[in-house]
């Protein structure tokens, strides 16, 4: 009830505002650029390719620990679960290894489960959030079958030395710190960056389902504890004028520890936690041509400094033809750390093992050991270039290259397995005429196992004043990962165990998205309403299978007589599924420094899987989707003289009921927050700090937990109230210190951007 | 100005070297080498070697009874497995009594969590691998060797108490974990190790006594409805010595007692729940009272969930014949009326189950099966009951 009127009373704030524009009035995200689409610059209100984004502004007001309060409390369209090993994340209905998500349109690697370590990003350096929904885009990777989330990353471009400190702390001993430390001398320039995040994680009921009745005194976590941590460098060089080069390399380390005090053998004992190692280490270049003389009457050539190549075409009136390439090696290893003395089932291979030798054989791990589960690296090399033609036709072409290599000595039958993909695309961009945008690319992916498939993209965007309509239909195809054709394992989760096993007999997954959107870009008022279909084929999932379907050699290790239950699990081609849905979007700025957001997602699914035990079809729900989800935000900001600068953000976020298949479905829930932000800007002698910025809030003030006992299925496993606090500061030194502190950055003329 | 450029190179050099440091000296060691590998097999070997032989010398006596059963996290289960322990230990007073779980998981996380026993006492439920506690056996030199199968059916599970126990006598161990070839031989010309089979091991004596203590037990149940009994089974493709045929034969003998029984698995193929009820209303029972019971050592997972689940979660309407459906749910929804008879809230495996009458006790067959246990290598090859 309490929500119901909550959303009410929010509804009435909205509507209480005075809805007379005031024409001066040009602020909010009027200006923001985004890339993720078409691969070129746009202004979002411009862009022909459907982009929700979060600014910069948001996030700050905002001030979420993580990437996953981020794109929970600031947009619809994302529904987080708890897995024992990380949140679960889906868009659309779909989860994570349909999202693609890019770190500067660089894909993430490693997964566990199909879900990507969102730790990795570090939520302090994110400049802003672009996400294109469905497989619109040609230029990622057709196997973004939900869509794509890209996260923009703070770059530190001025000359001399930046630095900046913010940690921030809150319940649960929840620790996030996160380091810049940028220098730029002449060409050469250097950014390092280190992270950590940390929370003793909580538990919303020691209730739990098991040994057929219900336990008290369950130890079980709804979050885990967890600890994380990441070093990055990024060293660039200007060889000459329009040509950058960049060597990049990040190293990772997560720790996700379980109960230790658990005393009931059948749910809560656990005798090892899971750790994550990532490494990464990339080189590639941007070399702009000098060749914007068929823009030259659109605009200056724009300033020739020292300027990412991002910066150097956004700030550019004229446009430039660029080419970019990249080399990139990823590892994430995943591991059991043993917290106990723990039987593993494993096989034996070397003569070393005399008899034993080939056989699968329990060797006792002791406290203190680790054991390797799985290695996945990822060596890929793109190349791509943005050419702008005559007509207005603007030209993106690009290849690329995959190898992925899989050792799992316990989970694949031969220790180790491999995949590669190719892939070519083009995409033009026809922008002759006013009120018409026409962007329409092919991708063409090639698989060592599965052949050469071609899929085309359209979008098209009519413009009448500040009225945008865009409709988009695209083709997605992704051919089974290594993981899914190969590797099985034992997947023990609180009282229930399933044995995942890989399936070499998949069919790639096939989807057609179709969109509509219609959108309102006023001075103060900006509204979207979108619709699409999203249509897979031979969606892979996790299906129940007999226990027969266990190899053989590891069968006895888990067939149970009937004391312990392993369910066998493989994956599938689903035969089809279908999501569709509407996202609506309203921004509204009441005045200068008051904005208004508020987004709402219906969302329906439907899967259909061809049972072969019963020779028909059975009709399913695709887990953890509800049809209605929604967030609203109030952002306020003002400054009081030069010395201090006030920002005050409430929002509210919530859900109807999450549907599942087994295990309960999980409960409506409407959740409130507040962050407040106090920055003031200082200047110390030879060092110039620019600010030391304070924030406090509340998450989930009128305390909600979702109490449904273990393992059945939370709608959220919000902790109830917490509070935070964080302590930042910025400075730098050197001569190009121009920033100021209290503008956002703005670019008045619509008219500069393509 | 010097200053800030020797900062800004040791900082850089900082940032650059870091990474590579911290990635070199984490990563290397966490992978077990194979020497490690060896390690933790030889110092498990020592460990059950010593624990054994500790065991040995306070009894001082020369008969050892290995029991393996596949194993279990649930409290009631490990109940269950005290009072078998106890059972044995009257049955064999020469010898000392070890219960072994063939699963992995199941001592993993008994020995790590804390479990009352049945006067309520905080106890410390460590179980053994058959494998490891067979090989601590022969290290302690019992004189004679009793390794019984606690298993239902001469299925998959059985195959691996098999392979274990061939490959104890072969001495098939890592070098460094070898055994007395000599006192193995002794064992072998002493016809001295013997393999006590699974409860319904001989379709001819085992069925018919097993039918005849399931009538013991449930006939006034009978009189008045359906039994029916939920086994696991093996899933075709490991139906290793096509011993789910024993479901059938149970059935067969239980109904020339009464018609009314029936025997079901959660495995066999063609013979789920829907197998069942369709072998009843062959019989025109189309509706009455069911009763279901566990034919599995304990009452675990599928007992309580598979058997005995009651309420939304365990039935679907669209999907009758799922296996997510519960027996108990599918009967009730199909016209009958199903009842799982409770002991403290529980239903009873057949290990579990007790009756002042020795004649029903279930457990007393497994125990008649080690006392006549063959000498492993003919009870080797009489392994094969079935196969052509």
């Amino acid at each position: 009830m309490l929500r119901f009127v909550l959303s009410a009373g929010l509804a009435l704030a909205f509507s209480w505002f005075p809805l007379h524009a005031q024409d001066s009035l040009k602020v909010g995200d009027l200006h923001e650029v985004v890339v993720t689409g078409t691969g070129t610059q746009h202004l979002l209100r411009d862009v022909p390719v459907q982009t929700e984004v979060i600014t910069a502004k948001m996030l700050e007001s905002y001030g979420g620990k993580s990437v996953e309060e981020i794109l929970s409390g600031l947009t619809a369209s994302f529904a987080f679960s708890e897995g024992d090993m990380g949140s679960q994340m889906q868009l659309g209905g779909l989860g994570n290894s349909y999202i693609l998500i890019l770190i500067d349109g660089k894909r993430v690697h490693g997964d566990v489960g199909g879900e990507n370590d969102l730790g990795l990003i570090d939520p302090q350096n994110i400049e802003r959030i672009e996400i294109v929904k469905g497989a619109q885009s040609a230029l990622y990777g057709s196997d973004a079958m939900a869509g794509v989330v890209n996260i923009i990353t703070k770059k530190h471009k001025d000359s001399g030395l930046y630095a900046d400190n913010a940690t921030r702390y809150g319940s649960y001993n929840d620790l996030r710190q996160h380091n810049t430390l940028a220098i730029n001398i002449g060409r050469f320039g250097s950014q390092t960056n280190f992270q950590l995040q940390r929370n003793d994680g909580w538990q919303n009921t020691a209730e739990e389902w098991a040994e057929g009745m219900v336990l008290t005194d369950s130890k079980n976590k709804t979050v885990n504890a967890f600890l994380n941590w990441q070093l990055a460098e990024r060293l660039t060089y200007r060889p000459v004028k329009d040509v950058e080069l960049y060597a990049e390399g990040t190293y990772y380390k997560k720790e996700i520890q379980r109960p230790r005090n658990g005393n009931h053998p059948s749910c809560d004992v656990y005798t090892y936690d899971l750790r994550y190692n990532n490494a990464s280490a990339s080189v590639g270049g941007r070399w702009t041509m000098d060749n914007g003389k068929w823009k030259m009457e659109n605009g200056p050539l724009g300033p020739k400094g020292r300027l990412t190549p991002q910066e150097w075409t956004m700030d550019n009136g004229g446009r430039r033809n660029y080419v970019t390439f990249d080399l990139d090696w990823n590892k994430h290893a995943y591991y059991y750390d043993y917290t106990a003395g723990t039987y593993v089932t494993m096989r034996l291979v070397g003569e070393e093992f005399g008899p034993m030798n080939g056989e699968w054989y329990p060797v006792k791990m002791k406290a203190g050991q680790s054991r390797l589960q799985s290695d996945q690296q990822r060596t890929k090399g793109e190349l791509k270039g943005v050419f702008y033609l005559p007509w207005e036709n603007t030209l993106n072409v690009g290849t690329e290259y995959r190898y992925d290599y899989l050792n799992a000595p316990d989970r694949t039958s031969e220790g180790n397995a491999s995949d590669w993909t190719g892939a070519v695309y083009v995409q033009d961009e026809f922008d002759k005429l006013e009120w018409l945008n026409v962007t329409a690319g092919v991708r063409l992916v090639g698989n060592q196992n599965f052949g050469v498939r071609l899929t085309p993209k359209v979008s098209t965007m009519l413009s009448v004043g500040d009225w945008r309509l865009r409709l988009g239909w695209s083709q997605g195809f992704k051919t089974p990962t290594v993981k899914e054709l190969h590797y099985r394992y034992l997947h023990v989760m609180g009282s229930s165990t399933f044995f995942n096993i890989g399936n070499t007999d998949l069919d790639p997954q096939t989807s057609n998205y179709y969109s509509a959107g219609l959108e309102y870009r006023g001075s103060r008022l900006t509204a979207a309403v979108t619709g699409y279909v999203n249509q897979l084929d031979n969606m892979i999932a996790l299906v129940n299978v007999d226990d027969g379907e266990i190899p053989k050699g590891i069968t006895t290790a888990y067939l149970g007589d009937g004391s312990s239950k392993v369910q066998a699990r493989m994956y599938k081609n689903m035969d089809n599924a279908r999501t569709y849905g509407v996202d609506v979007t309203v921004g509204y700025q009441v005045m200068k420094d008051l904005k208004l957001n508020a987004a709402y997602s219906y969302l329906d699914t439907e899967a259909n899987l061809y049972d072969t035990s019963k020779g028909k079809m059975t009709h399913v729900t695709i887990d953890g989707t509800a049809h209605h989800k929604w967030n609203a935000t109030a952002m306020y900001s003002h400054a009081f003289g030069k010395r201090y600068k006030l920002g005050v953000n409430l929002s509210t976020r919530g859900s109807s009921t999450r549907y599942y298949e087994n295990n309960g479905n999980g409960k409506p829930y409407q959740i409130w927050r507040v962050n407040t932000t106090h920055e003031f800007p200082l200047q110390v002698s030879s060092f110039r700090i620019q600010a030391i910025r304070l924030e406090l809030g509340v998450d989930n003030i009128f305390n909600y937990v979702d109490r449904t006992m273990h393992p059945y299925h939370l709608g959220t496993t919000s902790a109830g109230t917490t509070v935070h606090g964080t302590v930042a500061i910025r400075f730098n030194t050197g001569k190009n210190v121009k920033k100021p502190i209290f503008t956002t950055k703005s670019k008045l003329n619509n008219n500069e951007e393509d | 100005m010097k200053k800030i450029n020797a900062m800004i190179v040791a900082a850089m050099s900082l940032a650059l070297v870091a990474p590579a440091v911290i990635s070199c000296g984490d990563d290397e060691k966490e992978v077990i080498t194979k020497t490690e590998t060896i390690e933790n097999l030889v110092s498990e070997y020592t460990v059950n070697d010593k624990l054994v032989a500790a065991q040995k010398a306070k009894s001082g006596k020369d008969e050892a009874v290995l029991l393996v059963a596949f194993g279990s996290t649930w409290n009631n289960a490990f109940l269950a497995f005290d009072k078998t322990k106890a059972a044995y230990e009257a049955a064999f007073p020469n010898a000392d009594v070890y219960v072994s779980f063939s699963s992995d998981i199941c001592i993993n996380r008994a020995s790590a969590g804390e479990n009352p026993d049945d006067n309520g006492n905080i106890v410390k439920r460590d179980y053994y691998e058959p494998r490891y506690l067979l090989h601590a056996i022969g290290a302690a030199k019992y004189k004679t060797i009793r390794v019984q199968s606690l298993q239902v059916i001469p299925g998959e599970e059985f195959a691996a108490v098999v392979a274990s126990v061939k490959k104890f006598m072969n001495n098939g161990y890592i070098s460094s974990a070898h055994l007395d070839d000599e006192y193995l031989a002794q064992l072998a010309e002493d016809e001295a190790i013997f393999l006590g089979m699974p409860l319904l091991n001989d379709p001819e004596t085992d069925v018919v006594k097993v039918a005849e203590k399931l009538n013991a037990l449930y006939a006034s149940e009978a009189a008045q409805g359906v039994v029916a009994f939920m086994g696991h089974g093996n899933p075709d493709k490991y139906d290793t010595f096509k011993a789910n045929k024993r479901y059938e034969q149970l059935e067969e003998e239980l109904q020339k007692l009464n018609p009314n029984y029936f025997v079901g698995t959660v495995d066999m193929a063609k013979n789920f729940k829907q197998d069942v009820m369709k072998r009843m209303q062959d019989k025109n029972i189309n509706s009455g009272k069911v009763y279901l019971h566990a034919l599995m050592s304990i009452a675990g997972d599928h007992a309580h969930n598979d058997m005995a689940g009651k309420g939304e979660d365990y039935w679907d309407e669209e999907e009758p014949t799922s296996e997510d459906n519960s027996w108990f749910e599918f009967f009730k929804n199909n016209g009958y009326e199903a009842i799982v008879p409770l002991k403290g809230n529980h239903p009873e495996g057949l290990l579990e189950l007790e009756n002042e009458a020795a004649e029903t006790v279930i457990l007393n067959v497994w125990i008649e099966h080690t006392k006549n246990a063959e000498y492993l290598e003919d009870a080797y090859h009489s392994m094969y009951p079935e196969e052509e």
